[in-house]
């Protein structure tokens, strides 16, 4: 891939400031047959959510008497990105992508509600360009609660990190691979809850504080997103009459 | 009555109180669902059967075991019914009427007081919509009843049988229409008019809300 200048002048690769998100769009219930779903749109990420549940847990010996297991599959599109052309199927990153994502759930959903039962979340990944794994959580959360599952919290989650010396939040792929530094995190809406925070390449404690500051100014426009997909399907009682199940 | 939509760890009261639908931490209340804040109480609108001592349902044979069936109920959960406390046998599929009688703390239900179903078709609707259908004091489905000459059960898991006599057409598109317009007020005086103005009904695809539910299916 050529080089790209990252930072110029106080302005990224694609003419954003350093705490500019990407163009987001979030659809909520769009799936028929799911339990709950979501569409999500982030710069380039196309990214659909179903979910399901709770449910009988299957293989029984997975499930667990004190709570609902939450199942997470994060799959990536064959057509989803350059790296993934033409494969399919589970890959070492997505397997682990699947846990990381159904960890962050098992801290906001009310499992003790559904003992032995399983909550399944499907990721897929129709068109990947960076911070995905966060794309997914903030699209998942959305889903949850279209389906009604009981969860104390939202969740919603965003990529910081570092390219040419300067903290930037929401990194896309160039930024992400060509940049120093790429750190996603999640946090829990009421609290500000850190429920998911990974990092590859390096930061300085002064840089990662300042990360911080400018992910948990990001996290309130990211959840007014979300409150709006959602407002957007239940409030219009026209709209409502999707719910009726035959 | 005011009614704003209320998001899952929205705070509904800063004292703290026991709902079912919310959640106390430091003193204050919480919603675990997506749904209608009405004075201090949430009212969800959408979300799984949760299963309640003395909750009756109606649910089908699943397994037929040495003592007793399995029953099959909307929910992560089966039911068990003990084949002493009724008298004819039943057979995979069969529809049952039931109270549950007993629920433990992983969710092993026992079922009691039996009925079984038999010559009806049965509905689904959402579980959240049911309090609405059932309406005060069996109001609203006094007035199904009455106006249809159906005989109908509406189980706490969604499921709502109605049998084949009488104006079985009349008494589906009822109960749809209340699912679709549970939260507008008024309900049951909407009713009332819709079923005394749509009482000649036998055909379904007379029916213009069927015709639509049919439309949005094949959508």
């Amino acid at each position: 891939m050529e080089k790209v200048e990252l930072f110029k002048n106080g302005k990224r690769h694609d003419g954003r400031n350093i705490e500019d998100l990407r163009k987001v769009k979030i659809k909520a219930h769009v799936l028929n047959d799911a339990d709950g779903s979501a569409y999500l749109e982030w710069g380039n990420n196309k990214i659909i959510v179903g979910v399901y549940g709770p449910k009988e847990c299957i293989p029984r010996h997975l499930s667990n008497p004190y709570g609902a297991r939450i199942k997470c599959i994060y799959n990536m599109s064959p057509f989803s990105s350059p790296g993934e052309h033409g494969r399919s199927g589970p890959s070492r990153r997505s397997k682990e992508l699947s846990m990381v994502i159904g960890q962050v759930f098992e801290n906001v959903i009310k499992t003790e509600n559904f003992p032995k039962a399983a909550i399944e979340i499907f990721v897929d990944i129709l068109q990947g360009d960076g911070g995905t794994r966060c794309a997914a959580i903030t699209a998942a959360s959305v889903a949850l609660a279209d389906a009604g599952i009981p969860m104390k919290d939202m969740v919603s989650a965003l990529a910081v990190g570092k390219v040419s010396g300067t903290v930037v939040v929401d990194l896309d792929y160039v930024e992400d691979s060509q940049g120093q530094s790429d750190c996603a995190i999640a946090f829990s809406r009421r609290n500000k809850d850190v429920l998911l925070l990974q990092m590859e390449g390096d930061m300085s404690k002064e840089d990662m504080k300042k990360a911080f500051e400018l992910a948990l100014l990001a996290e309130e426009e990211l959840h007014k997103l979300q409150v709006d997909a959602l407002k957007e399907v239940y409030l219009n009682v026209k709209e409502r009459e999707i719910f009726v199940d035959i | 009555m005011t009614e704003e939509i209320i998001m899952p760890g929205e705070q509904i009261a800063d004292k703290p109180l026991r709902l079912s639908y919310g959640y106390i931490e430091n003193e204050k209340t919480y919603s675990t669902v997506l749904g209608l804040k009405r004075d201090d109480k949430v009212i969800p609108l959408k979300g799984p059967y949760e299963a309640r001592f003395g909750d009756y349902i109606i649910g089908a044979v699943s397994d037929v075991k040495f003592s007793g069936y399995n029953i099959e109920m909307n929910t992560a959960y089966s039911a068990f019914l003990p084949d002493r406390l009724i008298r004819e046998k039943l057979d995979f599929g069969d529809i049952i009427f039931a109270k549950v009688m007993n629920i433990n703390e992983v969710k092993d239900i026992d079922l009691g007081q039996v009925r079984v179903l038999k010559k009806g078709e049965i509905l689904k609707v959402l579980p959240v919509k049911i309090p609405r259908i059932i309406g005060r004091d069996n109001s609203m489905i006094t007035l199904i009843r009455d106006a249809t000459e159906c005989s109908i059960f509406v189980g706490k898991n969604g499921f709502i049988w109605i049998s084949e006599k009488g104006n079985i057409n009349l008494a589906v598109s009822a109960i749809r229409k209340i699912a679709r317009e549970a939260h507008t007020a008024g309900l049951t005086d909407k009713m009332e008019k819709y079923l005394k103005e749509n009482s000649d009904i036998k055909d379904l695809k007379e029916n213009s809300d069927i015709k639509e539910d049919l439309k949005e299916n094949n959508n």
